[in-house]
């Protein structure tokens, strides 16, 4: 580099910039949230969804599945589950239910989890509650997810 | 060694590469869950085994970080370790801790962990990487505390050198941003939004910094560059990462209910992510070019290159094919993610980690390098691991556009687990490169056994 | 500025505009390098320098233009392999052109050549 831009130059350039940028991330991220209850859906977020979502959590359903596309990419996406399934929670509830402990021979298989029917029931009111979420361009592209 | 207290590093780096190993073994079983579907089921199911690999790459990497800080800082700062002992027995604690939560994943059902741990008075768990129990994460942050202090007090009261400086603020980021992990909010968009604050700013931000500041160091000791030319490098590589890292996190609130307007922020700004791991290529290669001496280590001034070029490929040019919204509408979450979350990871953090232990240990060990059978067995590792890892990337690259176009594209879309039958050859040949890696990973132990003929050290 | 200081300027400007010509100035970039050969005087380092910038391009130009029409054409644009044998190798291959022009991008600076030469 040349000599008439000085290392005082660059420090500056470092200090100014990442200040500045970070005000802007912290701008932006206001007004963000101040925007989302526009597609966040958070007029169905019952009781019960907030329990579905730490039964996701607690079960670690983000360890096979993406949710929204993040997460893990060894099983299905889940956001948009809810209508490939036909938008009936009853199917999401079968699926999750019937799952045989000791899996499907040779096939990728889920766990059984032994939920109860009221744990269930607050899992597909959280899926069908994030198919809700107004994603940008509708995503995922197709019901495959 | 100038300084006694460097010595805990050692330490540090010996719990990372064990560490390191792990990682990869629980790497090439989930390798082949994704072939063999029912393979170790139910015993070690698929998240369990991604859980492992994952937060063990994240705590060996942290040890790696701390490590190579307790080396580097009182050399920079010409003083001793302000309190060496409480760097030991903070490695102590993080090591029970970390070897506890991993043991717990693999001895617990998860939901049964959560409700141990009790998970509802503060429910931070079930989240990608950051699955740790609440009190883990407490810990966490109580090691990187006293860690922080350790450090900071060394510097402040040493020599202020543009290395320590820029290492210190990294540091302190990381452990800043890692607060995030306790905010969990019951909106899942919101929760989404945040926990980017930890992961995005991690590694597109204040872990460059780390990054660079080690790689700066490395360099410095192995060509003899001058040092005014090194930091002006310095400072102006990781003011391009902030100023493109900080909203570039938009590249991440593309498809999540966030607002649209970030789908042009996003791109644009972390299009320009890549410049500042293309000016750490430039930089390496210019002062590797221009040095004063040939330092009798050859092995660390290959690690120091490899981590420029390979954070570059897997950061810069792998990170730039899916940044774009137009793109990443239909590879956002797929394998295409995979491909370069490995690469990424690889080239950057655990290369420069590899780089630092490359030049520091043989010093710890009383040598000014190690001999030459050990450098040549610790270069074939370096070309195992490194390769391989390219060819892990191809793979999974190859399984993404596949996945993308039958999934994704096409116009008769097909339903994700036929696509992956479909494409279960590419993951077949990401277990093999996978196999690779892990002899590569082999041999590097091996390279700090091996006996040879010493080498010889010319002052130039 | 001596004859000798504008070629080792000209050396260091064609090895940018060659690597700009591989990244965010394509075509433009090879332009630019057309007339800094044309400034170079023969035998010098400036003159080096465009012509391995100029062969360097053409290769790329070769390897990543023609190859992937070549895949395109033989592999039919609607097939799925097609595409993941394009995108994989045009990544790749450009990526370590780019890296190739880095490289001699910092020997310019020093107004050596290459210690060995591929084209
Ligand atoms: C060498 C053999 C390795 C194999 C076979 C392997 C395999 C895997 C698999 C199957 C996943 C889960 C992907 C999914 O969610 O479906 C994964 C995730 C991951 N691995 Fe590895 N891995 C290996 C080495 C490594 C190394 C060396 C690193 C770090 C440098 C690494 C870092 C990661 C990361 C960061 C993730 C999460 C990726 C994401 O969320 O996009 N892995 N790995
Ligand atoms: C060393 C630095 C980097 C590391 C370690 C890294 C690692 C990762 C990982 C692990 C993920 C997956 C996260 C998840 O599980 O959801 C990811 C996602 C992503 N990264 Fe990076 N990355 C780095 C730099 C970059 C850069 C420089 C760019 C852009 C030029 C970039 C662009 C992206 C994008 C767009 C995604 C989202 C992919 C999706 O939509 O699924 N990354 N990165
Ligand atoms: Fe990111």
């Amino acid at each position: 580099m040349r000599e008439t831009f000085t290392k005082g130059m660059a420090r500056n350039i470092y200090y100014g910039g990442a200040v500045f940028f970070f005000l802007v991330l912290i701008g932006l991220t206001v007004d963000t949230v101040n925007r989302l209850p526009e597609t966040d859906n958070s007029q169905n977020m019952t009781e019960l969804v907030i329990e579905g979502k730490r039964l996701w959590e607690e079960n670690n359903c983000i360890g096979c599945h993406t949710l929204l596309g993040e997460g893990a990419y060894f099983a299905p996406e889940l956001g948009n589950v809810y209508t490939r399934f036909g938008e009936d929670t009853e199917n999401i509830k079968a699926f999750i239910k019937y799952r045989p402990v000791e899996g499907i021979p040779n096939r990728r298989s889920m766990p059984q989890f032994n939920l109860t029917d009221e744990q269930l029931e607050a899992l597909a009111q959280f899926l069908k509650y994030v198919d809700g979420i107004k994603t940008a361009r509708n995503w995922p592209p197709n019901v495959q997810g | 060694m100038k300084y006694e207290s460097q010595g805990v590093a050692k330490l540090y780096f010996i719990a990372a590469i064990a560490l390191f190993v792990g990682q990869i073994l629980f790497g090439v079983t989930m390798g082949l869950q994704y072939v063999i579907g029912d393979f170790l089921f139910p015993e070690i199911p698929f998240n369990v085994a991604r859980m492992v690999h994952t937060n063990l790459l994240i705590v060996w990497l942290l040890f790696g970080f701390m490590g190579s800080a307790y080396y580097l800082v009182p050399e920079e700062a010409e003083r001793e370790l302000f309190a060496p002992w409480l760097a030991k027995l903070m490695f102590w604690i993080f090591l029970v801790a970390g070897a506890l939560t991993i043991l717990s994943y693999l001895l617990v059902p998860y939901a049964r962990l959560a409700e141990l741990t009790m998970n509802d008075l503060l429910p931070t768990m079930g989240r990608e990487f950051l699955e740790q129990p609440t009190i883990t994460k407490i810990g966490i942050v109580i090691v990187a505390l006293a860690f922080i202090f350790n450090i900071g007090m060394t510097v402040l009261t040493g020599r202020k050198t543009v290395i320590n400086l820029v290492l210190l603020t990294g540091l302190v980021g990381l452990a800043v941003f890692f607060l995030f992990s306790f905010y969990n909010p019951d909106n899942l968009v919101m929760d989404k939004y945040f926990w980017w604050f930890v992961v995005h700013l991690w590694v597109e931000g204040v872990w460059e910094l780390i990054m660079a500041s080690l790689l700066a160091y490395v360099l410095i000791k192995v060509t003899g560059v001058d040092r005014e030319v090194i930091e002006k490098w310095l400072y102006i590589i990781i003011a391009m990462a902030l100023i493109s890292g900080l909203v570039g996190t938009g590249h991440h609130f593309f498809w999540i209910g966030a607002p649209d307007y970030w789908q042009w922020l996003g791109s644009v700004f972390s299009a320009l992510e890549p410049i500042p791991f293309f000016m750490m290529t430039l930089f390496a290669f210019n002062v590797v070019n221009k040095r004063r001496r040939d330092h009798p280590n050859k092995a660390a001034v290959l690690w120091a290159l490899g981590t420029a070029v390979m954070a570059f490929l897997g950061a810069g040019v792998w990170g730039f094919l899916h940044t774009l919204a137009p793109v990443n509408y239909y590879t956002h979450g797929t394998q295409i993610t995979a491909a370069h979350g490995h690469m990424a990871f690889y080239g950057a953090y655990v290369m420069v980690v590899l780089t630092m232990i490359s030049y520091s240990m043989p010093i710890m060990r009383g040598q000014k390098a190690g001999n030459i059978k050990a450098q040549v067995v610790e270069m074939w590792s370096f070309w195992l691991m490194t390769i391989s890892m390219v060819f892990i990337t191809l793979f999974l690259t190859g399984a993404g556009i596949a996945q993308v176009y039958l999934q994704r594209y096409s116009d008769d879309p097909l339903p994700f687990m036929v696509v992956q039958e479909k494409i279960a050859i590419f993951y077949w040949l990401r277990e093999a490169a996978g196999l690779v890696f892990l002899i590569g990973l082999i041999l590097y132990i091996y390279s700090f056994f091996a006996k040879g003929k010493e080498v010889e050290f010319v002052e130039g | 500025m001596n004859a000798e200081e504008l070629e080792l300027k000209r050396a260091s400007l064609s090895a940018l505009a060659s690597l700009l010509n591989l990244t965010v100035l394509p075509v433009i970039g090879f332009i630019f390098l057309l007339f800094l050969y044309k400034q170079t005087q023969a035998q010098t380092i400036g003159r080096y320098y465009a012509v391995l910038g100029i062969k360097i391009n053409l290769a790329a130009a070769i390897a990543l233009i023609i190859v992937t029409g070549l895949m395109l054409l033989l592999g039919g644009f609607y097939s799925p392999w097609t595409w993941v044998f394009v995108i994989s190798y045009f990544v790749f291959v450009h990526a370590l052109f780019i890296l190739v022009a880095t490289w001699i991008l910092v020997r310019s600076w020093t107004g050596k050549k290459l210690t060995t030469t591929f084209l």
